[in-house]
This record gives structure tokens, C-alpha cells and sequence, in this order.
């Protein structure tokens, strides 16, 4: 079966790699993906703080039964995601409205050209 | 008791949602909020010496959301409600928008929420929440935007708050609960190689937000003051920033025993030098009190990081005078710049003469900014140097003297003779008047009784500060002293200079505030891990 042991070390390096795809993309729109990327990450860090191999889903089917705590996965962080994952979606919707506007103004999403015409812009009037 | 807290603002929020556009219920909302402040000054009292804690859902121990309110996080709300009044009253006539009101009042909410929470992820959620609604507080107006630094900040906020979230996890996975004080106690046994990583990633989190990360975490929010509406700077620079510094002490306090406080008295230098040296380039009235803002946190930051009873109390007391002398001059320069129609520093002048009210205002708040003798600001610089070594006392003096030059340039459109006619010279409205004349006079009684004032909110510390007479004479004579050489300075090396000008159109890009954002992180664990 696929082992859940370290798939962190892989959460935490794929939170690297996003950091590192947001200090190097030039444009905005994978910008806004490697947020996304990132928060993706720390999402499966989370999960996979209370799920590992061999954990049982945190239901009770029978009152029967004596489960092993150790053995349930906990559903704290499961149910803190759901939000986490909530803010992220209505989050990014903001920015890519943002950028829709940003885009229809100047043509473009490229972080270096925007900022230079904001600039520009800035020179030719700076205190209206 | 507590919860009340946060639900009132949101009563009030639903309620103008639906009648802003009337005046009377703007009134009422006014009231409401009155209201508000004297049960967090009941709050205050009641809270003097202990604390009060209530589990929501009452739920055993720390499994629930515990929300706590002690001395400091009391007089925090204090001041939140304090200022939000003001800017209540402020926008009484500006604003009949309903989109504004109601943000408003529900960002007040997630303000007052992150002073009282002690649950590690409901602090993330609240500061989501605060931050989109500066957005959408800053943007809704479609004549005054800019778009494209918004999107800058809004991106840059959730990385950090990523890396803050990614930070908590760790703690849950070391300790298992998500409450502050179990997880500060819990953390003490727990191994200090364990704990590197989630320090160093809830403090670059963290120091992102309250803007400390040298130049790299301001420039791009700096960029929104000018076109935003004077009343969302005030809250901006009066208490939104402030909470963020709230956190950074818990946190300090939860991770204990990182001797860490070296590296961000390093860090607070930089920042507040930095953001004098910017705020001296700066042409544009608000740019030059965002910058302050920068430089202002810095010197808190210095404050609470000295590692010594008498700075700790100074930063907390320079927090308050920040927020009074912040939105005073946030809210006159509001009026001024209404009623003159620019913000250039250079083509405002004589505001004393045609508005005489808000020139004394702007005057106050300017003393209290600068700390002159008897103005608030002050007293908080006496107590952040008051007991440090001489090397510090010397940083602290170099930045009030940026401080002064920069102000002396500001307080230039106070005098001079008044060359008219480019605004429409409308008579300023009294609901705008009456609370900045409120904070602007507060400048001066929370100076004149600053020692009393810090003893009756701070009792926690045993030994009761006291100002020495000599030490404040001392003080005042080194303020007169810098203010003739800041003057010297201004007249014959920053009046009309143009390198200095192409240096504050300085500008930094989404890329490298991210990179400045990691470099910050491998620091801290450099730092942390070879102490």
C-alpha cells in the first residue's frame, strides 16, 4: 500500500517550490497560481498531520465497538482545512478580479510592465 | 461578557447595511459605539490586575475557543474602539454608502476578535478577514484606486499568512492543541531544534504583517495611502497594524525562551531608520506619514524587543500615542488636503490661517509626534530609552531627528501665506473637525499625564514607573537640541533636492518582496539555530 509516512517532507517541499515559483514568474496569473500551489501545500501538510497509514476515519459505526484512539485519524485539522480551503477560494476570487481589471486597463499581466506603467502614470501626474 | 464584544459591531454593521443611507441611523450607530468604548473602559477596570476567560460552547479545558481578556488586550480595545469612534463621527457626512459603512463596522469586529482570541487558528482567520476588507474598503471607490499596488498587497498578505498557517501546524503536530498559553507551557519541553522551524515561519508571518521586514513589507502597501479615503488610513496606521504587533509580543511570549530579541532589535533599527530616511524623500503628505508609520512600528518593535522592563513599557505606551497622533494627523490632513485640492507638501500653506482648528490639530499631533516635552509621543520615547545602553539612547535620538526633519518639512503647510484659490476653500464640516480636535487634544493630556496614565493601565509590573525629573529635562533639552539641527538639516540639505526625491519613487515589485519574504525566514533560522 502507499505509504503516508513522509509524504510531509513532500508537503514541505512542495511549499518551497511555490515560494520559489513566486519570486521567479514573471507573470501574474502563475503568481496567482503558486499561491495557490502554496496554500495546496500547507493543506496537505495539515492532512497529513492526522491521517497516516492505517488510521481509520474518525466515524463511529458501531457503539459496539472499542476503537483504539491512536488509530483514528483526527479530525480537528480535517475540519480547520475545510475552512482554510473556503478562504483560499473566495480569496483568490479577489485577486483574479483584480487582475481582470488590471489586465483590461493595461494589456497585459506581466508584473514588470505593470508596475513600469504604473510608474509612469505616477510621473506624469503624482498628486491628482 | 466577552463575546458581546465582538458580536455589538457586527449588530450595528447589519443594521447601517440596511439603513445607512439614513442619517438619523448613523446616529444611532454613533451611539452604538459610544457605547462600545465605555464598556471597554468597564472592560479595562474590571480587568485590572487579573483576567477574565470564557470558553465558547463551553466546551472542558482547551478543546474550545477560549477567548481571553487581560490588562493589555483591554486597553487595546480601549483604543480600537476609541479610534473607530472617531472615524465613525469623521465620515458622518462623507460617506452615506452602505458598502463602507457596514465593512466598517465588521472589520471593527475582526479587530476587537484578534485582541481577545487566544486560539492560534482563529487568528488566522480573523486577519484574512480584516485584511480582505481593507482591500474592499480601499477599492469600492471606482474614481480613487490603484488597482495594481492592491493586488501587490492583498498577494503578499496571503503569502505571509501562509507561512503562518504552515507554522501553526507544526505546533499542532508538537503539542496538540491550538490554544496559546497550553501550547506556550507545552512548547517549553518540547526539543529547541523542533521548535526552529515554526518560529522562524509564524515570525516572518508575523513580522510581514506589522511591516518590519525592512523597506520589503511597507513599499508595497505604502503605495495604497495617498488615494485612500483619510478615515481607512487612520485605521489602517492607528490600529490595524497594531494588532499585528499585539501578536508579535504573544507570540514571543508562547515560544518563551528563543533569545531572539537581539535579532529583531536589529531588525527594528532597520526598519524605523529606514522608514525615516524614506519619509524625509517623500513630497506627498501622506506618503511622508505612511512612511512614519513604518518608522514609528520599528521604534515599538525596538520597545518591546530591548529586553527590559522600562522599554517594554515605553513600546506598549508608544503603541497608544502611535495610534492618537496617527489618526489625528491621518484625519486633519484629510480636511486639509479636502480643502486644498493637492498633496503636495511644497504648494500647501497657511492651514492656521484658514482653518485654525485643524492647524492646531495637525500642530499637536505634529509635537507629539516628534516628542516634544509635554506631547504624548514623548513620554513613550523617555521610558523606550529611559534605562538602555548608551548605544541604543543614540539610535533612538538619530531617529527622532529623522523624525524631526521630516516633520519639520510637514509642519510647512502650517504657516506661510495661504496662496488660495486653487481649492474650492469649502468651510470644513464639524463632524470632521470635532473628532480629530478630540485625538488632537489628546496628544497633549495623554503627554502632560503620560506617567499616571501608563501607571494605571500597565499595573501588571510591580515597580511603579516613574519619570525622573532630571532624565525628562534631559530629554527635552536633546529634543530642542535636534530640532535646530533637524531644522539646519532641512534648510540647507533636503529643501528641494532632487536625489532625495528620485529615492522616494523607490519601488518594489511582488517578486522581490517574496524574496525579501524568504530571506527574512532563512534569517531568522540562521539566527535562532546558532544562539
Amino acid at each position: 500500500m502507499f505509504n503516508l509516512e513522509n509524504l510531509d517532507i513532500f508537503a514541505v517541499f512542495m511549499f518551497f517550490l511555490a515560494l520559489f515559483g513566486l519570486i521567479t514568474a514573471r507573470n501574474a496569473i502563475k503568481s496567482i497560481v503558486f499561491t495557490l500551489v502554496m496554500q495546496t501545500a500547507v493543506i496537505m501538510f495539515w492532512l497529513f498531520l492526522s491521517a497516516r497509514t492505517g488510521t481509520i476515519p474518525p466515524i463511529i459505526y458501531d457503539q459496539a465497538i472499542l476503537y483504539d484512539i491512536t488509530a483514528i485519524a483526527d479530525p480537528t485539522p480535517q475540519a480547520l482545512m475545510l475552512t482554510a480551503i473556503i478562504i483560499g477560494i473566495s480569496v483568490s476570487a479577489i485577486k483574479i478580479t483584480m487582475l481582470n481589471y488590471l489586465f483590461r486597463k493595461y494589456s497585459t499581466a506581466d508584473w514588470y510592465l505593470l508596475h513600469e506603467m504604473q510608474a509612469e502614470e505616477e510621473a506624469e501626474n503624482p498628486y491628482n | 461578557m466577552l463575546t458581546y464584544f465582538v458580536i455589538i459591531p457586527v449588530l450595528i454593521a447589519v443594521f447601517l447595511f440596511v439603513f445607512a443611507s439614513n442619517k438619523g441611523a448613523r446616529v444611532l450607530a454613533i451611539l452604538f459605539q459610544a457605547v462600545f468604548v465605555a464598556l471597554s473602559l468597564y472592560l479595562l477596570w474590571e480587568t485590572r490586575g487579573e483576567e477574565i476567560t470564557v470558553v465558547i460552547g463551553d466546551y472542558y479545558g482547551v478543546m474550545g475557543i477560549i477567548l481571553r481578556a487581560y490588562t493589555t488586550s483591554a486597553v487595546f480595545m480601549v483604543l480600537c474602539g476609541i479610534v473607530f469612534l472617531a472615524v465613525a463621527i469623521y465620515s458622518f457626512n462623507q460617506s452615506d454608502s452602505r458598502t463602507f459603512w457596514f465593512l466598517l463596522f465588521i472589520l471593527q469586529s475582526a479587530l476587537v476578535g484578534l485582541f481577545l482570541t487566544r486560539d492560534l487558528f482563529n487568528i488566522f482567520v480573523l486577519v484574512e478577514v480584516s485584511t480582505v476588507i481593507v482591500i474592499i474598503l480601499l477599492m469600492y471607490d471606482k474614481k480613487n484606486r490603484n488597482m495594481l499596488s492592491g493586488l501587490v498587497f492583498l498577494m503578499l498578505n496571503i503569502v505571509a499568512m501562509l507561512l503562518y498557517l504552515f507554522g501553526i501546524g507544526y505546533i499542532y503536530m508538537l503539542t496538540g492543541v491550538f490554544d496559546i498559553q497550553r501550547a506556550g507551557e507545552l512548547l517549553a519541553y518540547v526539543d529547541y531544534s523542533d521548535k526552529m522551524i515554526p518560529y522562524a515561519l509564524i515570525m516572518t508571518g508575523i513580522a510581514f504583517k506589522c511591516s518590519i521586514i525592512p523597506i520589503f513589507s511597507f513599499l508595497p502597501k505604502v503605495k495604497l495611502y495617498p488615494k485612500a479615503p483619510s478615515a481607512v488610513a487612520a485605521i489602517l496606521s492607528g490600529v490595524q497594524i497594531k494588532t499585528m504587533v499585539y501578536m508579535f509580543l504573544r507570540m514571543q511570549d508562547m515560544f518563551g525562551d528563543f533569545s531572539s530579541h537581539n535579532f529583531f532589535l536589529a531588525v527594528g533599527i532597520v526598519a524605523s531608520l529606514a522608514g525615516v530616511i524614506m519619509a524625509i524623500c517623500q513630497t506627498d503628505v501622506k506618503m511622508i506619514l505612511a512612511y512614519h508609520t513604518m518608522s514609528q512600528v520599528g521604534l515599538i518593535i525596538i520597545g518591546l524587543s530591548a529586553n527590559n522592563e522600562y522599554a517594554m513599557l515605553g513600546g506598549l505606551y508608544h503603541i497608544l500615542s502611535h495610534a492618537t497622533f496617527k489618526s489625528a494627523l491621518f484625519l486633519s490632513i484629510g480636511i486639509i488636503v479636502h480643502s486644498y485640492g493637492t498633496r503636495d507638501v511644497y504648494k500647501i500653506r497657511g492651514v492656521l490661517r484658514r482653518m485654525p482648528i485643524v492647524g492646531m490639530v495637525t500642530l499637536f499631533a505634529v509635537l507629539g509626534i516628534t516628542g516634544a516635552p509635554f506631547f504624548i509621543g514623548s513620554i513613550s520615547k523617555y521610558f523606550i530609552a529611559a534605562d538602555v545602553p548608551f548605544w541604543l539612547n543614540a539610535t533612538v535620538i538619530v531617529i527622532s531627528l529623522g523624525t524631526i526633519i521630516s516633520f519639520i518639512k510637514y509642519a510647512g503647510i502650517l504657516f506661510g501665506k495661504d496662496l488660495g484659490a486653487e481649492g474650492d476653500a469649502v468651510k470644513p464640516d464639524i463632524w470632521r473637525i470635532v473628532p480629530s480636535a478630540a485625538l488632537g487634544i489628546f496628544c497633549l493630556v495623554g503627554g502632560i499625564f503620560g506617567g499616571h496614565i501608563i501607571n494605571f493601565l500597565f499595573p501588571l509590573y510591580d515597580s511603579p514607573a516613574s519619570i525622573d525629573t532630571w532624565g525628562y529635562i534631559e530629554k527635552s533639552l536633546i529634543f530642542l537640541g535636534s530640532a535646530v539641527v533637524g531644522f539646519l538639516i532641512y534648510k540647507y540639505i533636503v529643501y528641494g533636492n532632487n536625489t532625495l526625491k528620485r529615492i522616494g519613487r523607490l519601488n518594489i515589485g511582488f517578486r522581490s518582496a517574496c524574496a525579501a519574504m524568504g530571506a527574512f525566514f532563512g534569517l531568522i533560522v540562521i539566527f535562532v539555530g546558532v544562539m
